[in-house]
């Protein structure tokens, strides 16, 4: 037996999942382009795509006609920025929740069950109530990042301090690590409803509001507020795949395969704290995307993160886009809170997850 | 290829293992053997760097093994563990490919798909390469990951004198048949040059495939050397606490057991 | 597209219309202090209970096109089109109710769709928070200006300064403070009181009567214990709906049995809208309330 036998010629075969995951992706920025566009056009006001042009030359101009105002303000200042909104949104908790999952090796991971939401959503919610006091310089030392910062070092910290617990000998484990999250969450939670108890009742009645998640208030501040984290989370994802995929057969083995896990898991927790933060911080909490939209992809595109991961960003957009679409269309002129839109459509989906596979995808 | 010095590791006051050395050199297959609990495991773990040791040291090639990154190391020797979950919906091929995650494998080697699924051939999976791990048997898993393992390695493109195959009982869910398959493709490797340590129960096989065999008992290493050396009534007896008697089978003279009774004959 | 041309028809002949007989207000400096120009209010998008009252109470309800849900008053207004919550509005849905004037509690949010709204064609304004019976007059007078019907609101605010003169007369003469707790729902075993800084706390001083719960900031919920402690010798329930019971719930709460010292505590039920919108009605609901507080004064509060 010589070396020779272990070497082969060099003849890719057959076609595989990868390059069905290819025209998957495809197909995702198509609908993503389709799902953008219907929201451009549909809204309660009746304007379609037709008045863009106006709405353009209306900005460019700086014209004061009231039709063209009009144009502008609601295609241009409303929708568009909305529509990017719940795109960048959706891909971002999309992509958290898939890098969770890989993280923890549970299709039933998601940001919201290991804390960092909560955690993310107290942060939030302790600048908003103390933002006209002691937290007023801070908040307006960041500007419109103040809210996303806070958010992701809420999200930062709860998870740090999880993996505090968690950690032995030098690696996580991942058991203690989901149920001191749980447990993370409810104190999370406990806080911030004290917040909200002790702040008065207009306060109150908008964190009850912001906690069922709302596009509403899009603005293209808000966009901008949210473009750094996500954009990073975006041009990061390359670096992660391997790592992720590594992780899926235990950090163990993820080690034996050349990944330098502890480094690689800091930074994941880092960047999905970052990116559900700066998501909670624009539009509350909006559940069930970061759980359903992975699972969809696993689906039909198999587990590898190469495709999962742009995979969940493109699916994660367009599902938020039309659920935004859903929620402003329904009961218009009034709004329906996204967050329950998104419980509509995706409890049934987390449901039927756990009834089919639950038992035996328990962590392991 | 791999040499431990010395190597002790402890977790608080509790000594796991103690002063183990061990030469693992290239075309070599060393059994590790011994009874639960000896530290069968914590020495692979050890050696495959994934645990850092307590004292002593453990070198690749002369160079301390704590100072190479995961990808240098993964370049060099494959783990086969004990356990391996995977709760996602990975065919066969796709764990078996999951071997090459290291930045540049595929670069350096472009028939990576045709590399996994001759690996799996070996190993008696080719008609399985395209089933979802998780509707496999406990021995078919344990055969894909075998395949991961001489993936990674074949991608790798490091002279096979300068790699490693680390393997923990890699036939426990096998039937005879598998078992021997399994032990005859680490032969193969052995005889490409690859260094192989396998820590393996069954006592007849370890004697039969074995250059060298590694007798642990509580944390220490109990006799060393070659399989007629290693394996004798009072070593073996004492080691696993029951009374055995070991034979030798004509064909090539390795010797063999049979259990005789479990009463305790030394602690 | 073609659901709006006909609603853009009816809205130019309104205007039309409308345009011949208001007489029209230029500029109208509202609660922010900024400077609004509005001159047609042939479609109003009224929000707030007590925004919606004044419009209505001014005489121009049928040109109101659009109200949020906290607009119950009068009853026609049960029939128009719901913008939402107030503090949940969206600016394209408030935009498409093709209104040329809208008029806002201060409590209308969130803040970044009053921030877009504020830059639209369509004119804003903005009313002040319920903080005295002056900022009721204010309202009015601000409403009136908006709707270019300074007159008749100039009227509305005599006949409301009337009202609060008369409501303080028999105040005046009130010399034992009743110690009153007002309760907006009771959920879980436990009534939500209002405390200091609430309409509520403002209606009760005009009713004469001392909040029992001016320890509290806001609505909170209260327990038993701290409903005896408490000690409020007069439970004022309010209901949102004629069918709720709240009294009844209010009545089985083991802190409310404990209450009197063996007197019984009056529960006084009025309704949410009526004794809380702090509208054109709120000196009558005050002494309505006074007047079930005090049986024994002579009530002379105008109706």
């Amino acid at each position: 037996m010589t070396i020779e036998s272990l070497d082969l010629p060099a003849v890719e075969d057959g076609i595989d999942r990868h390059g069905l995951g290819r025209r998957l992706i495809l197909a995702g920025l198509l609908a993503l382009g389709l799902a953008a566009v219907a929201s451009v056009s549909v809204g309660p006001t009746g304007l379609s795509l037709f008045s863009l042009p106006r709405a353009i030359s209306a900005a460019l101009s700086g014209s004061d006609a009231a039709a063209d105002v009009h144009a502008r303000l609601v295609l241009l200042e409303v929708r568009l920025p909305r529509t990017i909104l719940a795109a960048f949104v959706g891909a971002s908790l999309a992509v958290a929740g898939a890098m969770m999952q890989g993280l923890f090796r549970n299709p039933l991971a998601d940001p919201g069950l290991i804390g960092v939401s909560s955690g993310a959503a107290l942060a939030a919610v302790a600048t908003i109530a103390l933002g006209g006091g002691f937290a007023g310089p801070w908040v307006r030392a960041l500007g419109i990042w103040a809210l996303p910062v806070s958010a992701f070092l809420g999200g930062f910290l709860t998870t740090m301090v999880l993996m505090l617990i968690a950690r032995k000998h030098g690696t996580t484990a991942i058991a203690t690590l989901l149920l001191a999250g749980i447990a993370l969450a409810a104190i999370a939670g406990a806080l911030t409803g004290l917040i909200a108890y002790v702040t008065d009742d207009r306060e109150l009645r908008d964190l009850t509001l912001w906690s069922m998640g709302s596009l509403a208030g899009a603005s293209w501040q808000k966009v901008m507020a949210i473009a750094p984290f996500a954009l990073i989370l975006f041009v990061t994802i390359p670096r992660f795949v391997r790592a992720l995929n590594g992780m899926l057969l235990g950090e163990a083995e993820a080690f034996y395969l050349g990944i330098e896990v502890e480094r690689a898991k800091f930074w994941i927790v880092v960047l999905t704290a970052a990116a559900v933060g700066a998501a909670v911080a624009v539009a509350g909490t909006i559940g069930f995307v970061g759980i359903v939209v992975p699972h969809l992809v696993r689906l039909t595109a198999g587990p590898d993160h190469r495709i999962v991961l742009p995979g969940s960003a493109l699916l994660g957009a367009v599902l938020v886009v039309v659920a935004d679409i859903a929620a402003r269309m329904i009961v218009a002129p009034a709004e329906l809170p996204i967050g329950i839109v998104m419980a509509v459509i995706g409890a049934p989906v987390f449901l039927h997850l756990v009834i089919r596979r639950g038992g035996g995808l328990a962590a392991p | 290829m791999i040499r431990a010095e010395a190597v002790t590791y402890a977790v608080g006051n509790r000594s796991l293992l103690s002063r183990v050395d061990l030469d693992l050199q290239a075309g070599r297959l060393i059994a590790v053997i011994g009874p639960n609990g000896a530290g069968k495991s914590t020495l692979l773990r050890l050696l495959t760097g994934e645990l850092k040791p307590t004292g002593g040291r453990i070198l690749i090639d002369g160079q301390d093994l704590a100072t190479l990154s995961a990808d240098q190391l993964a370049r060099r020797r494959a783990v086969v563990s004990q356990h391996t979950a995977l709760a996602f919906p990975f065919t066969a091929l796709e764990v078996v490919l999951l071997g090459i995650l290291v930045p540049g494998f595929e670069a350096d080697c472009s028939g990576t798909r045709r590399i996994a699924r001759d690996m799996l051939a070996r190993l008696g999976m080719e008609h399985l390469a395209d089933r979802t791990y998780t509707t496999l048997s406990g021995g078919e898993r344990q055969r894909v990951h075998m395949a991961r393992a001489l993936c990674q390695l074949a991608c790798g493109r490091v002279p096979a004198e300068k790699t490693a195959i680390l393997v923990d009982e890699p036939t426990s869910s096998l039937d005879i048949g598998h078992q021997l398959l399994v032990l005859d493709e680490l032969t193969r490797q052995k005889n490409a040059g690859r260094a192989v340590l396998a820590v393996l129960h069954d006592l007849n096989l370890a004697s039969t495939y074995a250059d060298e065999m590694l007798l642990l008992a509580d944390g220490a290493v109990l006799a060393r050397g070659s399989p007629a050396e290693v394996m004798t009534d009072e070593r073996l007896s004492m080691a696993f606490g029951c009374d055995v008697r070991t034979n030798c089978v004509p064909r090539n003279g390795a010797p063999y057991l049979l259990p005789q009774s479990c009463t305790a004959v030394a602690t | 597209m073609s659901r709006t041309i006909p609603g853009f028809v009816t809205l130019a002949i309104v205007a039309a219309v409308l345009g011949a007989t208001a007489s029209i207000a230029a500029e109208v400096v509202d609660a922010r202090g900024e400077v609004i120009k509005a001159d047609n209010p042939s479609r109003i998008l009224s929000i707030g209970g007590d925004t919606t009252e004044i419009v209505y109470a001014l005489g121009f309800g049928s040109n109101v096109v659009a109200v949020d849900t906290s607009s119950q008053f009068p009853p026609e207004v049960l029939a128009k089109k719901k913008v939402g919550y107030m503090r949940a509005l969206s600016t394209e849905g408030v935009l498409s109710t093709g209104a040329t004037l809208i008029l806002a509690n201060a409590h209308a949010g969130p803040p970044e769709v009053i921030r877009a709204l504020a830059t639209s064609s369509v004119p804003l304004v903005m009313l002040p928070e319920n903080a005295s019976p002056e900022s009721l007059i204010e309202k009015v007078k601000l409403v009136g200006r908006a709707l270019g019907a300074e007159a008749k609101a100039n009227d509305l605010a005599a006949q409301l300064n009337g009202q609060f003169g008369s409501l303080e007369t028999v105040r005046s003469k009130i010399e034992r403070p009743v110690r009153a707790l007002l309760v907006l729902s009771v959920d879980g075993g436990r009534a939500l009181a209002a405390g200091r800084g609430t309409t509520a706390d403002l209606m009760l001083e005009l009713a004469g009567a001392t909040n029992a719960a001016a320890d509290l900031n806001g609505y909170k919920p209260v327990s038993d214990e701290a409903l005896i402690e408490m000690a409020p010798q007069a439970i004022v329930a309010v209901r949102r709906a004629p069918e709720e019971e709240i009294a009844a719930d209010i009545a089985a709460l083991p802190g409310f049995k404990a209450l009197g010292a063996g007197r019984k505590v009056p529960i006084i039920t009025m309704d949410a809208a009526y004794l809380l919108g702090f509208g054109p009605r709120a000196p009558r609901a005050a002494g309505e309330l006074m007047a079930q507080l005090y049986p024994d004064l002579p009530n002379q509060v105008a109706r």
